[in-house]
Protein backbone atom coordinates (compact mmCIF):
# COMPACT_ATOMS: atom_id res chain seq x y z
CA UNK A 1 0.00 0.00 0.00
CA UNK A 2 1.05 3.51 -0.62
CA UNK A 3 1.98 5.90 2.07
CA UNK A 4 0.29 9.80 1.71
CA UNK A 5 2.69 10.97 4.11
CA UNK A 6 3.66 14.31 4.32
CA UNK A 7 5.85 14.21 1.73
CA UNK A 8 3.85 13.18 -1.08
CA UNK A 9 1.51 16.04 -0.17
CA UNK A 10 4.25 19.00 0.54
CA UNK A 11 5.48 17.34 -3.35
CA UNK A 12 2.37 18.23 -4.80
CA UNK A 13 1.96 21.75 -2.85
CA UNK A 14 5.48 22.84 -3.88
CA UNK A 15 4.93 22.02 -7.40
CA UNK A 16 1.44 23.70 -7.43
CA UNK A 17 2.43 26.57 -5.16
CA UNK A 18 4.40 28.82 -8.02
CA UNK A 19 1.88 28.78 -9.97
CA UNK A 20 -0.80 30.32 -6.76
CA UNK A 21 1.68 32.98 -6.72
CA UNK A 22 1.53 34.08 -10.04
CA UNK A 23 -2.37 33.76 -10.23
CA UNK A 24 -1.94 36.29 -7.22
CA UNK A 25 -0.26 38.46 -9.39
CA UNK A 26 -2.20 37.78 -12.12
CA UNK A 27 -4.30 41.38 -11.72
CA UNK A 28 -2.23 43.44 -9.56
CA UNK A 29 1.16 44.07 -7.93
CA UNK A 30 1.92 42.98 -4.41
CA UNK A 31 4.22 43.38 -1.79
CA UNK A 32 6.11 40.02 -0.53
CA UNK A 33 4.34 40.32 3.17
CA UNK A 34 0.88 40.89 1.50
CA UNK A 35 1.35 37.96 -0.87
CA UNK A 36 2.67 35.51 1.80
CA UNK A 37 -0.22 36.20 4.82
CA UNK A 38 -2.38 35.92 1.15
CA UNK A 39 -1.51 32.82 0.86
CA UNK A 40 -1.20 31.28 4.30
CA UNK A 41 -4.34 32.42 5.04
CA UNK A 42 -6.06 30.23 2.60
CA UNK A 43 -6.61 26.58 4.43
CA UNK A 44 -4.30 24.06 3.16
CA UNK A 45 -1.98 25.79 1.22
CA UNK A 46 1.13 26.93 2.81
CA UNK A 47 2.45 25.35 6.20
CA UNK A 48 5.34 27.98 6.63
CA UNK A 49 5.62 31.63 5.30
CA UNK A 50 9.16 31.49 5.80
CA UNK A 51 10.12 29.13 2.52
CA UNK A 52 7.35 31.55 0.27
CA UNK A 53 10.54 33.80 0.00
CA UNK A 54 12.99 31.51 -1.40
CA UNK A 55 9.88 30.87 -3.65
CA UNK A 56 9.78 34.55 -4.71
CA UNK A 57 13.25 34.68 -5.52
CA UNK A 58 13.19 31.65 -7.74
CA UNK A 59 10.53 33.16 -9.59
CA UNK A 60 12.13 36.46 -9.85
CA UNK A 61 15.67 35.13 -11.30
CA UNK A 62 13.74 32.97 -13.73
CA UNK A 63 11.84 36.15 -15.04
CA UNK A 64 8.25 35.35 -14.09
CA UNK A 65 8.23 38.41 -12.09
CA UNK A 66 10.23 41.58 -11.52
CA UNK A 67 10.60 43.38 -8.81
CA UNK A 68 10.26 47.32 -7.20
CA UNK A 69 11.28 48.77 -3.90
CA UNK A 70 8.35 51.44 -3.02
CA UNK A 71 7.97 53.34 0.32
CA UNK A 72 5.06 52.09 2.53
CA UNK A 73 2.81 54.75 4.25
CA UNK A 74 4.50 53.70 7.44
CA UNK A 75 7.39 51.43 7.86
CA UNK A 76 10.03 50.10 5.82
CA UNK A 77 10.03 50.30 2.01
CA UNK A 78 8.56 47.44 0.64
CA UNK A 79 9.24 45.30 -2.46
CA UNK A 80 6.29 45.18 -4.75
CA UNK A 81 6.07 42.18 -7.11
CA UNK A 82 4.15 41.90 -10.59
CA UNK A 83 3.82 39.47 -13.36
CA UNK A 84 6.09 39.47 -16.65
CA UNK A 85 4.97 38.71 -19.80
CA UNK A 86 7.02 35.37 -19.42
CA UNK A 87 5.40 35.26 -15.78
CA UNK A 88 1.85 35.58 -17.13
CA UNK A 89 2.25 33.11 -20.36
CA UNK A 90 3.37 30.54 -17.55
CA UNK A 91 0.47 31.07 -15.35
CA UNK A 92 -2.07 30.65 -19.10
CA UNK A 93 -0.21 27.37 -19.84
CA UNK A 94 -0.51 26.05 -16.33
CA UNK A 95 -4.46 26.96 -16.12
CA UNK A 96 -5.10 24.92 -18.69
CA UNK A 97 -2.81 22.00 -17.88
CA UNK A 98 -4.17 22.22 -14.11
CA UNK A 99 -7.54 21.79 -15.73
CA UNK A 100 -7.38 18.84 -17.70
CA UNK A 101 -5.23 16.60 -15.08
CA UNK A 102 -7.65 17.82 -12.07
CA UNK A 103 -10.44 16.46 -14.17
CA UNK A 104 -8.47 13.36 -15.36
CA UNK A 105 -7.82 12.98 -11.67
CA UNK A 106 -11.93 13.48 -10.15
CA UNK A 107 -12.96 11.03 -13.01
CA UNK A 108 -10.63 8.13 -11.74
CA UNK A 109 -11.40 8.95 -8.37
CA UNK A 110 -14.90 9.01 -8.88
CA UNK A 111 -15.18 6.18 -10.54
CA UNK A 112 -13.22 3.99 -7.76
CA UNK A 113 -15.68 5.17 -5.45
CA UNK A 114 -18.41 4.57 -8.09
CA UNK A 115 -17.90 0.68 -7.87
CA UNK B 1 15.87 48.27 9.74
CA UNK B 2 17.65 49.88 12.78
CA UNK B 3 18.82 47.51 14.60
CA UNK B 4 18.78 49.12 18.10
CA UNK B 5 15.26 48.55 18.48
CA UNK B 6 15.21 45.47 16.99
CA UNK B 7 13.15 42.67 19.63
CA UNK B 8 16.53 40.53 20.77
CA UNK B 9 14.15 37.27 19.71
CA UNK B 10 13.73 38.87 15.94
CA UNK B 11 17.68 39.35 16.58
CA UNK B 12 18.34 35.89 17.40
CA UNK B 13 16.28 34.63 15.02
CA UNK B 14 18.24 36.95 12.15
CA UNK B 15 21.55 35.53 13.75
CA UNK B 16 20.50 31.58 12.93
CA UNK B 17 18.94 32.59 9.46
CA UNK B 18 22.38 34.38 8.40
CA UNK B 19 23.83 31.22 10.04
CA UNK B 20 22.14 28.68 8.18
CA UNK B 21 22.12 30.49 5.04
CA UNK B 22 26.02 30.74 4.51
CA UNK B 23 26.22 28.30 2.23
CA UNK B 24 24.11 29.96 -0.20
CA UNK B 25 25.76 32.36 -3.07
CA UNK B 26 26.31 36.10 -1.38
CA UNK B 27 23.71 38.19 -2.73
CA UNK B 28 21.17 35.07 -2.46
CA UNK B 29 21.66 34.51 1.37
CA UNK B 30 21.88 38.92 1.62
CA UNK B 31 18.70 39.09 -0.61
CA UNK B 32 16.31 36.49 1.73
CA UNK B 33 17.83 37.96 4.76
CA UNK B 34 16.65 41.42 3.93
CA UNK B 35 13.03 40.08 2.93
CA UNK B 36 12.71 37.94 6.13
CA UNK B 37 13.62 40.78 7.95
CA UNK B 38 11.32 43.29 5.30
CA UNK B 39 8.65 40.53 7.02
CA UNK B 40 9.11 40.76 10.29
CA UNK B 41 9.31 44.56 10.48
CA UNK B 42 5.65 44.33 9.07
CA UNK B 43 4.33 41.14 11.10
CA UNK B 44 5.41 42.50 14.50
CA UNK B 45 4.36 45.38 15.62
CA UNK B 46 6.85 47.70 17.58
CA UNK B 47 6.36 47.38 20.95
CA UNK B 48 5.21 43.67 20.87
CA UNK B 49 5.37 41.03 23.44
CA UNK B 50 7.33 37.87 23.69
CA UNK B 51 4.79 35.66 23.02
CA UNK B 52 3.62 37.79 18.98
CA UNK B 53 7.22 37.69 18.58
CA UNK B 54 7.06 33.82 18.95
CA UNK B 55 3.93 33.77 16.87
CA UNK B 56 5.28 35.82 14.17
CA UNK B 57 8.51 33.81 14.07
CA UNK B 58 6.73 29.96 14.56
CA UNK B 59 4.66 31.01 11.33
CA UNK B 60 7.59 31.73 9.60
CA UNK B 61 9.21 28.38 10.24
CA UNK B 62 12.61 27.23 10.81
CA UNK B 63 15.97 29.35 9.38
CA UNK B 64 17.00 25.92 8.58
CA UNK B 65 13.75 24.86 6.35
CA UNK B 66 13.90 28.63 4.53
CA UNK B 67 17.33 27.98 3.89
CA UNK B 68 16.60 24.35 2.63
CA UNK B 69 13.33 25.43 0.37
CA UNK B 70 16.48 27.88 -1.53
CA UNK B 71 18.35 24.85 -2.64
CA UNK B 72 16.11 22.17 -3.93
CA UNK B 73 18.76 20.28 -5.03
CA UNK B 74 20.14 18.38 -2.12
CA UNK B 75 22.09 15.73 -3.48
CA UNK B 76 24.93 17.55 -4.79
CA UNK B 77 25.65 17.56 -1.45
CA UNK B 78 27.80 14.35 -1.23
CA UNK B 79 30.06 14.95 -4.04
CA UNK B 80 30.72 18.40 -2.32
CA UNK B 81 31.48 16.69 0.79
CA UNK B 82 34.18 14.85 -0.64
CA UNK B 83 35.79 18.01 -2.34
CA UNK B 84 36.14 19.73 0.89
CA UNK B 85 37.31 16.87 2.95
CA UNK B 86 39.77 16.29 0.61
CA UNK B 87 40.66 19.89 1.00
CA UNK B 88 41.17 19.56 5.11
CA UNK B 89 43.15 16.28 4.83
CA UNK B 90 45.83 17.95 2.00
CA UNK B 91 46.00 20.75 3.84
CA UNK B 92 46.82 19.11 6.60
CA UNK B 93 48.77 16.56 5.36
CA UNK B 94 49.41 16.90 1.96
CA UNK B 95 52.90 18.77 3.06
CA UNK B 96 54.41 15.35 3.20
CA UNK B 97 53.94 14.86 -0.28
CA UNK B 98 56.76 17.15 -1.27
CA UNK B 99 55.04 20.18 -0.75
CA UNK B 100 52.75 19.39 -3.43
CA UNK B 101 49.75 18.03 -1.94
CA UNK B 102 49.10 21.30 0.31
CA UNK B 103 48.89 22.99 -2.56
CA UNK B 104 46.44 20.57 -4.26
CA UNK B 105 44.57 21.45 -0.69
CA UNK B 106 44.71 25.38 -1.21
CA UNK B 107 43.19 25.01 -4.76
CA UNK B 108 40.52 22.70 -3.18
CA UNK B 109 40.04 25.11 -0.04
CA UNK B 110 39.45 28.33 -2.71
CA UNK B 111 37.61 26.42 -5.68
CA UNK B 112 34.98 25.36 -2.90
CA UNK B 113 31.61 26.86 -2.30
CA UNK B 114 31.06 25.92 1.02
CA UNK B 115 33.23 28.13 2.68
CA UNK B 116 33.22 31.82 3.21
CA UNK B 117 36.33 34.37 2.34
CA UNK B 118 37.25 34.49 6.22
CA UNK B 119 37.22 30.44 6.07
CA UNK B 120 39.43 30.02 2.79
CA UNK B 121 41.67 32.77 3.90
CA UNK B 122 42.35 31.42 7.40
CA UNK B 123 42.69 28.09 5.79
CA UNK B 124 45.74 29.34 3.33
CA UNK B 125 47.10 30.81 6.05
CA UNK B 126 46.77 28.57 9.78
CA UNK B 127 49.54 27.18 8.97
CA UNK B 128 51.40 26.82 5.07
CA UNK B 129 52.23 23.22 4.81
CA UNK B 130 50.03 22.01 7.40
CA UNK B 131 51.26 19.68 10.09
CA UNK B 132 54.48 18.96 7.61
CA UNK B 133 55.93 22.50 8.62
CA UNK B 134 56.28 21.96 12.49
CA UNK B 135 57.77 18.20 11.57
CA UNK B 136 60.18 20.03 9.61
CA UNK B 137 61.39 22.05 12.29
CA UNK B 138 61.23 19.21 14.77
CA UNK B 139 63.81 17.33 12.87
CA UNK B 140 65.98 20.33 12.72
CA UNK B 141 65.69 20.71 16.46
CA UNK B 142 66.65 17.59 16.81
CA UNK B 143 69.77 17.66 15.07
CA UNK B 144 70.89 20.63 15.80
CA UNK B 145 70.54 20.35 19.83
CA UNK B 146 72.30 17.35 19.71
CA UNK B 147 73.78 17.79 22.92
CA UNK B 148 76.86 15.78 24.13
CA UNK B 149 77.86 15.00 27.56
CA UNK B 150 81.36 13.81 28.48
CA UNK B 151 82.68 12.36 31.00
CA UNK B 152 86.56 13.21 31.68
CA UNK B 153 88.57 11.10 33.41
CA UNK B 154 85.54 10.05 35.80
CA UNK B 155 85.20 13.93 36.80
CA UNK B 156 82.03 15.51 36.36
CA UNK B 157 80.08 15.56 33.31
CA UNK B 158 81.03 18.28 30.92
CA UNK B 159 78.14 19.47 28.18
CA UNK B 160 78.41 20.82 25.05
CA UNK B 161 75.82 22.27 22.16
CA UNK B 162 73.45 24.65 22.20
CA UNK B 163 71.36 22.97 24.20
CA UNK B 164 73.12 25.07 27.01
CA UNK B 165 70.44 27.78 26.17
CA UNK B 166 67.32 25.91 27.78
CA UNK B 167 65.31 29.23 27.04
CA UNK B 168 65.76 29.07 23.46
CA UNK B 169 64.91 25.26 23.56
CA UNK B 170 61.84 26.01 25.33
CA UNK B 171 61.04 28.62 23.23
CA UNK B 172 61.17 26.11 20.20
CA UNK B 173 58.89 23.69 21.74
CA UNK B 174 56.84 25.94 22.16
CA UNK B 175 56.22 27.18 18.83
CA UNK B 176 56.59 23.64 17.44
CA UNK B 177 53.47 22.63 19.46
CA UNK B 178 51.98 26.19 18.35
CA UNK B 179 52.40 25.06 14.82
CA UNK B 180 50.71 21.64 15.40
CA UNK B 181 47.94 22.64 17.29
CA UNK B 182 47.00 25.56 14.75
CA UNK B 183 46.56 23.90 11.96
CA UNK B 184 44.65 21.41 13.77
CA UNK B 185 42.16 23.48 15.10
CA UNK B 186 41.89 25.48 11.68
CA UNK B 187 40.96 21.86 10.09
CA UNK B 188 38.23 20.80 12.76
CA UNK B 189 37.03 24.69 11.92
CA UNK B 190 36.95 24.00 8.68
CA UNK B 191 34.94 20.56 8.98
CA UNK B 192 32.32 22.13 11.16
CA UNK B 193 31.78 25.25 8.84
CA UNK B 194 31.32 23.16 5.59
CA UNK B 195 28.57 21.07 7.25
Amino acid sequence: MVALGEGAISQLRRGVLEFCVLALLRDEERYGFEIVRTLTEIDGMVTTEGTLYPLLGRLRRDGAVETTWRESPAGPPRRYYRLTPAGDAALVAFSHEWGRFRDAVDTLLERGAVR
Amino acid sequence: MTTGTMHPLVRDYLDRLRRAGRRLPDRQRTELVAEIEAHLEEAVPPGASDAEVLTALDRLGEPEDIVAAEQPSAPVDDARGAHEWAAIFLLLFGGFLAGVGWLVGLILLCSSRAWTTTDKLLGALVVPGGLALPFVLFAIAGTASGERCVSVNNGPEQCTGPGAGSGVQLLAVALIVVLTVAPIATAVHLARRAR
